[in-house]
Parts: structure tokens; C-alpha cells; sequence
């Protein structure tokens, strides 16, 4: 048996717990151990992502590949910005626990072991391993009504979806008579084998995984979650989770129930435009920033979803490129956003940000950029993103999807752009306090690689491009 | 009988076994025993609390914790009786399976002796 495969996983588990007991056995400074421990692991473990071998392991549970690898190292580097978002307002907000990136690094162990999942069953763990620790932390600041409310409603609203998704394993497993997904795709191949119990079966697991990804219309705890979560929790929550479930969604539609593509096809088509129009229209109207950002990560796991209803390599390289672009364009906007203090004070609103091309040159420079790449004009990063996205929808002949696409794009730059209107040609309000140097360095770093990314898209194409052969065979 | 039936017969045997049992103790007691009943003593026990009261009554969020806390330690029976009985057939690999698992709750434990949550005052 080839455990060593599924090093990386055992060796953030070990370091998680170890850094536990560091923590809560140190006197003095525990939350920069643990931040520090946990940032020095993911390196750690992005390394060994790179010099584990490929294969099956654990009887079949457990697959490592070249889709597995992009998706592990796009989640530990979502991972180390979010510790890296949430240095200096743990401090400012006195949450200073070092709980905090311990929940974050348990949180990503799941997340590894999501799309490295080759079994329904270990879906299920990794699913459940990712979500415990962000019900945890999104009720994190536990004096807070709205934290704990956001935590409540998020634990009960994905105790649901868990419940959606085993009741569709349970019935796939009952049909196909297996959960491993190699011999279930073997079984759907026949289409004797097609019954209406197996469909809603997969119908159920898409529902329960489409939770996860928010995607309309599963999505109605986004918005009250995102905004009672503290900031670097909802940062954190926008990025490596997403990838983690969009990329597992991926797998498992496009692997065990590839053969029923005709079957879902139009479901992940409908999920997809619907989460593009209610992201597109339901932000116009928000004063809430992290609010505006929910529905805002609802659109982009839309357009998303395009890649995966288009159904072949090319969509799969695009979702993985989509996927890059997202994190680095959303941490960077969270990384902004957790620098709107005045006076000490957190502010969320949206105008709040009027005048700041003026108090404050580079900060503005930095949001430019990221609402420009999230409106997807070119050269952004965003752009290369819905690009290929709709490139694939174009090839696989879903004329439809990409025209409605790039309108609900459109209308989405609406309120993007507006940020920047506000921000360089309205009145200027007071201006924030100085940013820490933590957020100055990751809005810098995200805003430079979502700006330069024209410059080298090659190899994070080409890696993409292994990932979706390794996929799609 | 069908034979596959007649596998649950012991089953079947068992059962009424029990409810012999159950009849004979309360029959017992309500013919052997003195009966001096007044209220407190003939009203429902509900784990210390009144049985008939209003539902949305607060109490200690520390219950919570030592039921979570009893929770783990419960589950960790329930997989060690079956890994002790099976340990001769699971070999080597079965053995470190489990010890891996009681170090993981080994850290729990240690962490949560260290937060203080054991400690009720």
C-alpha cells in the first residue's frame, strides 16, 4: 500500500497538531507561533506537494495528480494569504487567539484531501474536515452578535447541504453498487445501468457541493455570512473553500459522472447562469462592501460553473485559470478592505471609499486594479480568466451561456467600476489609518500578479492544461 | 418456519427472556415492597431537572462542554472494542491505524485540559 502519497496531507495534520500543543503549552506569544508554524508548513507541504508521486493510494480512496497538485498548491498559497490577511487585525480587534490559523490549517487539511478524493466516502470527510473549522471561525469574534449569528446560520445551512450530500452518495452507492469513483464511472458507462434513483442521486450531490461553491440557488447564506464573519474570515472563506469545492465539483462531475453529462448538463447550465445574473444584478444595490464582495463570489462561481457545463479539457482548464485569477483578485480586495479603519475603527461601507485616489494613491491603485480584473477587462488577470471560461463554452458550441456570460459581465462592471468612480472623482471623506505592513505586502503581491499577468499567463496555462489532462484522460 | 428465520430463533428467545424479567421485577416490587407514595417521589425524573417546565429555561453552557467532551471519549470506545476483538486479523497496520488515532485524541486532550475546560469552577 503506497501511503506515502498522502504525505502532504499527514504532514499538515502533524504540524497542526503539534503547533496545538506548542500553543496552548507556551506562555507568551502563542498566536505568532501559530501563525508563523502554519505559514512555515504550507511551504513545507506546497514542496512536498511537488515530490510525492502520482497514483492511487488507500484502496482506492486517495488519488494524487496533475489536477490534485494544481488544486493543492492554488489552496495552500489561498491559505497562507489568509493567515497573512489575518495577522494584524486579530491584533486590532483583540482576537488575538491562536486558535485563529490553527482552524485555518485544519480547514485547508481538509480541503487536500477534497480534491484528492477518488471515493464518495473520502468526498465526505474532506468536505466535512473543511467545514468544521470555518463554522468555528466565522462565529470567531464570539462577543459579537452578527459573528455568532453568521456562524450559526452557516453551521446549520451546511449541516444541510452535508445531509443533501449523503443523501445522494447514499443513493449512488445504492444504484452503482460502489463509491469508488473508478468503478462507478465504469458502471454509469452502460446506460442500462441509468435509473432515476441514480440520477437524482447525482442530482443530490451536485445540490450539496453547489452549497459549498454558493452557487444559485444554494447561495442564500452567502451574503449574512460573509458580512457577520470577522473581515480576514470571510477573505479566507471567499478563496481557498471555493477552490476547494469548485475543484472537487469538477472532478466528481467530470469523473465518476461523466458518462451522465447529458443528464446534468442543463442543471449545471441553469445553476451557472442564475448565480451570473444574481451576482451581477443583486450587488448593484449593496453600501455593504463585504456584502457587495458575496454576491460579487457568487457571479464568479457562475462564470466558473461555464467551464465545467462545457464539459470537456478545455473547460477544466479554464475553471483551474478562472480559479487562480479568483483567488489572487479576492484576497487582494480583502486585503483592502481590511485596511478601511479610521480612528481605529473598522468601517465596511461602500462609500466610505470615496475620495481615497486622493488620501491615499496606492491603496486606490491597488482596488483599481482588482475591480478592473473582477469586471474582466483586459489585461487584467480577471480577463484571461473569463476568457478561456468562455473560449470553452464557445468550442463545446454553448453559443448561449458565453453570449449571457459576457452580458451579466457587463452589467457586473457596473458596480465595480463605480468603486473606482467613487474613489477617484467624488469628494474625499476622511482618510483611513495606515495600513500594517502585512496588508500593504499582500495587497502589493496579489496586486501585482493580477496586474502582470498578460506578462507570463504560459505556465499557470500549461499547468492548467496538465491538470485538465489528467482529468479528462 | 423458513429457515432463514429460524437463525433469529435465539433472538426470539432473548426477547421474551427480557420481558419475563421486566414483568417479574415490577410485579415484584408493586406486591413485595411498601408503597408510600406522595408527589416528588411519583413524578417523572428528567435528569435533575423539573419535567414539566417551561422548554426555553437556560441553563449552564458548561453541560455543553463536558457532553462534548464525554462524546470523544465515547466514540473512542465504541472503535476500540471492535479493533481489540479484530486485532489477531487487521496485523501491523491495523494496530498503528488506531494508535494514530488515540494520539490525534491524545492532543485533544491535552488541549483541552491545558484551556481549563475540564475544570468546573
Amino acid at each position: 500500500m503506497n501511503w506515502a502519497l498522502a504525505l502532504p496531507e499527514i504532514v499538515l495534520a502533524c504540524a497542526g497538531m503539534v503547533l496545538l500543543v506548542a500553543g496552548v503549552l507556551a506562555r507568551a506569544n502563542a498566536f505568532m507561533l501559530a501563525c508563523t508554524g502554519s505559514l512555515g508548513a504550507f511551504l513545507a507541504v506546497g514542496l512536498l506537494v511537488f515530490t510525492t508521486g502520482v497514483g492511487h493510494a488507500y484502496s482506492d480512496l486517495f488519488v494524487v495528480d496533475a489536477y490534485s497538485r494544481f488544486a493543492q498548491v492554488l489552496i495552500l498559497v489561498a491559505g497562507a494569504l489568509g493567515i497573512l490577511l489575518a495577522m494584524d487585525w486579530t491584533r486590532q480587534e483583540h482576537l488575538r487567539r491562536f486558535e485563529f490559523p490553527l482552524l485555518m490549517l485544519f480547514s485547508i487539511v481538509g480541503m487536500m484531501l477534497m480534491v484528492s478524493a477518488a471515493s464518495l466516502m473520502s468526498l465526505y470527510i474532506g468536505v466535512e474536515l473543511m467545514s468544521l473549522p470555518i463554522y468555528v471561525l466565522a462565529a470567531f469574534a464570539r462577543e459579537n452578535v452578527r459573528s455568532a449569528e453568521a456562524g450559526l446560520k452557516y453551521f446549520v445551512l451546511g449541516s444541510l447541504a452535508s445531509g443533501l450530500l449523503l443523501y445522494g452518495i447514499s443513493l449512488v452507492y445504492g444504484f452503482a453498487g460502489t463509491t469508488e469513483f473508478s468503478t462507478v464511472s465504469v458502471a454509469l458507462s452502460d446506460p442500462a445501468n441509468l435509473s432515476p434513483g441514480l440520477v437524482v442521486g447525482v442530482v443530490f450531490v451536485l445540490a450539496g457541493l453547489a452549497f459549498k461553491v454558493s452557487a444559485v440557488p444554494f447561495h442564500m447564506w452567502t451574503p449574512d455570512v460573509y458580512e457577520g464573519a470577522p473581515t480576514p474570515v470571510t477573505a479566507f472563506m471567499g478563496t481557498a473553500p471555493k477552490v476547494a469545492a469548485m475543484s472537487l465539483l469538477v472532478r466528481v462531475m467530470d469523473g465518476p459522472f461523466g458518462h451522465l453529462i447529458g443528464q446534468w448538463q442543463l442543471l449545471v447550465t441553469v445553476v451557472a447562469v442564475a448565480s451570473m445574473l444574481l451576482g451581477a444584478l443583486a450587488a448593484i444595490g449593496q453600501r455593504n462592501i463585504k456584502r457587495l464582495m458575496a454576491y460579487s463570489s457568487i457571479g464568479h462561481m457562475g462564470y466558473a460553473l461555464i467551464g465545467l457545463a462545457a464539459g470537456t479539457s478545455q473547460g477544466v482548464r479554464g475553471v483551474m485559470i478562472y480559479l487562480v485569477t479568483y483567488v489572487f483578485m479576492n484576497a487582494g480586495t480583502f486585503a483592502v478592505i481590511l485596511g478601511m479603519r479610521r480612528d481605529g475603527r473598522a468601517v465596511e461601507g461602500i462609500a466610505d471609499l470615496a475620495g481615497l485616489g486622493r488620501t491615499d494613491p496606492t491603496r486606490a491603485l491597488w482596488l483599481a486594479i482588482f475591480m478592473f480584473s473582477m469586471a474582466g477587462i483586459p489585461p487584467f488577470a480577471g480577463f484571461w480568466g473569463k476568457y478561456f471560461i468562455f473560449a470553452a463554452a464557445v468550442q463545446s458550441g454553448l453559443w448561449a451561456l458565453a453570449v449571457i456570460g459576457v452580458l451579466t459581465s457587463v452589467i457586473g462592471a457596473f458596480y465595480y467600476i463605480r468603486i473606482i468612480k467613487l474613489m477617484y472623482f467624488d469628494e474625499a471623506a476622511t482618510a483611513f489609518d495606515a495600513m500594517p505592513p502585512s496588508l500593504s505586502f499582500a495587497a502589493a503581491a496579489t496586486g501585482l500578479f493580477t496586474g502582470l499577468f498578460f506578462m507570463f499567463p504560459a505556465p499557470i496555462v500549461a499547468a492548467a492544461e496538465a491538470a485538465a489532462r489528467a482529468l479528462m484522460g | 418456519m423458513a429457515p432463514q428465520l429460524a437463525n433469529w430463533f435465539p433472538i426470539l428467545v432473548f426477547m421474551a427472556i427480557a420481558g419475563l424479567i421486566a414483568l417479574a421485577m415490577v410485579a415484584g416490587s408493586l406486591l413485595a415492597a411498601r408503597q408510600k407514595p406522595y408527589a416528588e417521589k411519583i413524578s417523572a425524573y428528567e435528569c435533575g431537572f423539573e419535567p414539566f417546565d417551561d422548554a426555553r429555561r437556560r441553563f449552564d453552557v458548561r453541560f455543553y462542554l463536558v457532553a462534548i467532551l464525554f462524546i470523544i471519549f465515547d466514540l473512542e470506545v465504541a472503535f476500540l472494542f471492535p479493533w481489540a476483538v479484530s486485532l489477531g486479523r487487521i496485523g501491523l497496520f491495523g494496530f498503528f491505524s488506531m494508535i494514530a488515532f488515540l494520539g490525534v485524541l491524545t492532543v485533544g486532550f491535552i488541549y483541552e485540559w491545558r484551556k481549563g475546560a475540564l475544570d468546573w469552577e
